[in-house]
């Protein structure tokens, strides 16, 4: 996973719309943005905004009506196109109900297998997924995936992608209904991901997660695009967040009422507790 | 969402306020003597009464055609294999098959059958909404009780398992799209290895489904639903004059229907 560098990602003017009857109901309209290789970006939005039609467009499983995603400057019939698209892994909202395989080992394997690797890296991709997720293999490797707790099975589902070394991560809302050391440690991990190079797209509803984890935020409002690029805190970016239901980060928040410049405020809060010494 | 075969509508119209178990008995007696009545007369009058009630139902064409038409290919195919085997003197000769006026008139006669006997089933399940239809259905099978028959208890059956599967559809699709996502493919390969590419959809889809059954039974006792009882019900069925006057049309067009 180290030397697993990161994709860049440019969506150009995306359109789709879900078949309700005979009548078309957008979902995505006119969608655009960049991500350079191995930067993240917070995919904020009021729920039935978009988010997950987006990372589902991104990773190929629905065709946009006009628009393209470009995958390393690739587009989806370029002769590359194909292979990059298997180069992006995408965790749906509680991927832990698509586990079924007797042993997490097995479950994990799934995806790496169905890339045609030989047994002997799909075995060592596996190990190291697990590893990446804090689940030993030879601790959890041979427990049955539902006898794991609740947390256990998101980190399984989460390794069970990353076997497959994306170098371009989609979530979709990864935290929902985890307690809070739970959401911390799955935090750490991205984070830990972030650091070695991987591209995340991150869709939550968690701003300060969002904020510690991501350079960069998307917000969607009923499939528009409301707000893009780096992360605007003045009055008017505190606005866009509102509007979507969402606060400014509490980091961001803090430095403000302290007379800071919001721009400069702590990602973290071991950050801030050495910032403020 | 499309259709299914002739789902509910929701309207206000005549035919939907009536009783769903004088619905079912008209359909019922009108869908029987159908099959009695072999004239193309008596056909003709069953199609009015159909169409008639159709037309009262206030139902779009639209939504009806789209549930109807994947049915024509096996009007079609009736058609089909009477024309070409059924016996007559034939006129017309082809390789093994003969072509009759008589062939030509009972393909006709069985096609049309079809296509009436869907129209009055439609009128029924367009117009009903399938809780109201189950439950007219308990009420009709309460003499089977008698015979320790749980009607009531199946009935909940069947009203659980229709509430259930749109749900199971969505969900159908969302696990499918996390395993294709993961590298499953669902297109390819001989009757074997498709079969085993749905290992890795179904046993999700059953653990969930268990676990969600689960849970309903919990709230259910919670609710204190108790089987094997007799409950009152939130909306009683009521039978009125209306329900009265379908009975009687019903029995009127069938007579009719018998004699012309």
């Amino acid at each position: 996973m180290n030397e697993a560098r990161g994709m860049t990602l440019v969506c150009r003017g995306l359109d789709f719309s879900y078949e309700e009857g005979d009548v078309p109901i957008p979902a995505l309209r006119d969608i655009g943005f960049d991500l350079g290789a191995g930067r993240s970006l917070a995919l904020l939005g009021a729920s039935g905004s978009g988010k997950s039609t987006l990372l589902q467009v991104i990773k190929g499983l629905d065709r946009p009506e006009a628009g393209e995603v470009l995958l390393d400057g690739a587009g989806p019939d370029d002769v590359s196109g194909r292979e990059l698209r298997r180069q992006v892994g995408l965790v749906f909202q509680t991927p832990e109900l698509q586990l079924f395989a007797a042993s997490a080992r097995e479950d994990v394997a799934f995806g790496p297998r169905r890339l045609g690797w030989s047994e002997a890296t799909v075995t060592a991709a596996v190990d190291e997924a697990l590893q990446l997720v804090n689940l030993p293999p030879e601790e959890f490797g041979g427990r049955h995936p539902y006898a794991l707790s609740g947390g256990e099975q998101r980190r399984l589902a989460l390794a069970g992608v990353l076997a497959m070394r994306p170098r371009l991560l989609l979530l979709d809302e990864p935290f929902v209904s985890l307690d809070p050391a739970t959401r911390h440690e799955l935090a750490r991990i991205l984070s830990r991901l972030r650091a070695g190079g991987v591209t995340l797209v991150l869709a939550t509803h968690d701003v300060d997660l969002a904020w510690a984890l991501c350079d960069q935020l998307l917000v969607l409002d009923e499939g528009r695009v409301a707000a893009a690029g780096a992360w605007e805190l003045s009055e008017s970016g505190r606005r866009v967040l509102a509007a979507s239901r969402l606060r400014e980060p509490f980091l961001v928040e803090l430095w403000r009422r302290l007379g800071r410049d919001p721009a400069e405020a702590p990602r973290t809060v071991a950050e801030a507790a050495e910032a403020l010494s | 969402m499309r259709p299914a075969v002739a789902q509910y509508y929701p309207g206000d119209s005549v035919i939907h306020r009536l009783d769903p178990r004088a619905k079912f008995v008209a359909v019922t007696a009108l869908a029987i003597t159908l099959f009695v009545r072999d004239s193309f007369a008596g056909l003709a009058v069953f199609a009015a009464a159909g169409v008639a009630a159709y037309a009262l139902s206030g139902v779009p064409a639209a939504w009806f055609w789209r549930a109807f038409r994947p049915l024509l290919w096996l009007v079609g195919l009736t058609f089909l294999a009477q024309v070409l085997f059924a016996p007559g003197e034939p006129f017309f000769s082809f390789w093994i098959f003969d072509l009759s006026w008589e062939a030509l008139q009972f393909a006709a006669f069985l096609s049309l059958r079809l296509v009436v006997l869907v129209l009055i089933g439609s009128v029924l399940t367009l117009t009903t909404p399938p809780l109201a239809l189950t439950d007219g259905l308990a009420w009709l099978g309460r003499p089977l009780r008698k015979l320790r028959v749980p009607t009531d208890e199946l009935a909940l059956m069947v009203t659980i398992a229709l509430r259930f599967i749109p749900t199971l559809l969505v969900e159908l699709d969302q696990i499918m799209r996390a395993q294709r996502a993961r590298g499953a493919d669902f297109g390819s390969g001989g009757p074997v290895r498709r079969a085993r590419a749905l290992v890795p959809v179904l046993t999700p889809l059953f653990v969930l489904s268990f676990r969600r059954a689960d849970e309903l039974a919990l709230a259910m006792e919670a609710r204190c639903y108790r089987p094997g009882i007799v409950r009152t019900r939130l909306h009683p069925l009521r039978a009125g004059v209306r329900d009265a006057v379908l009975l009687l049309l019903t029995a009127a067009v069938i007579a009719v229907g018998l004699l012309v």
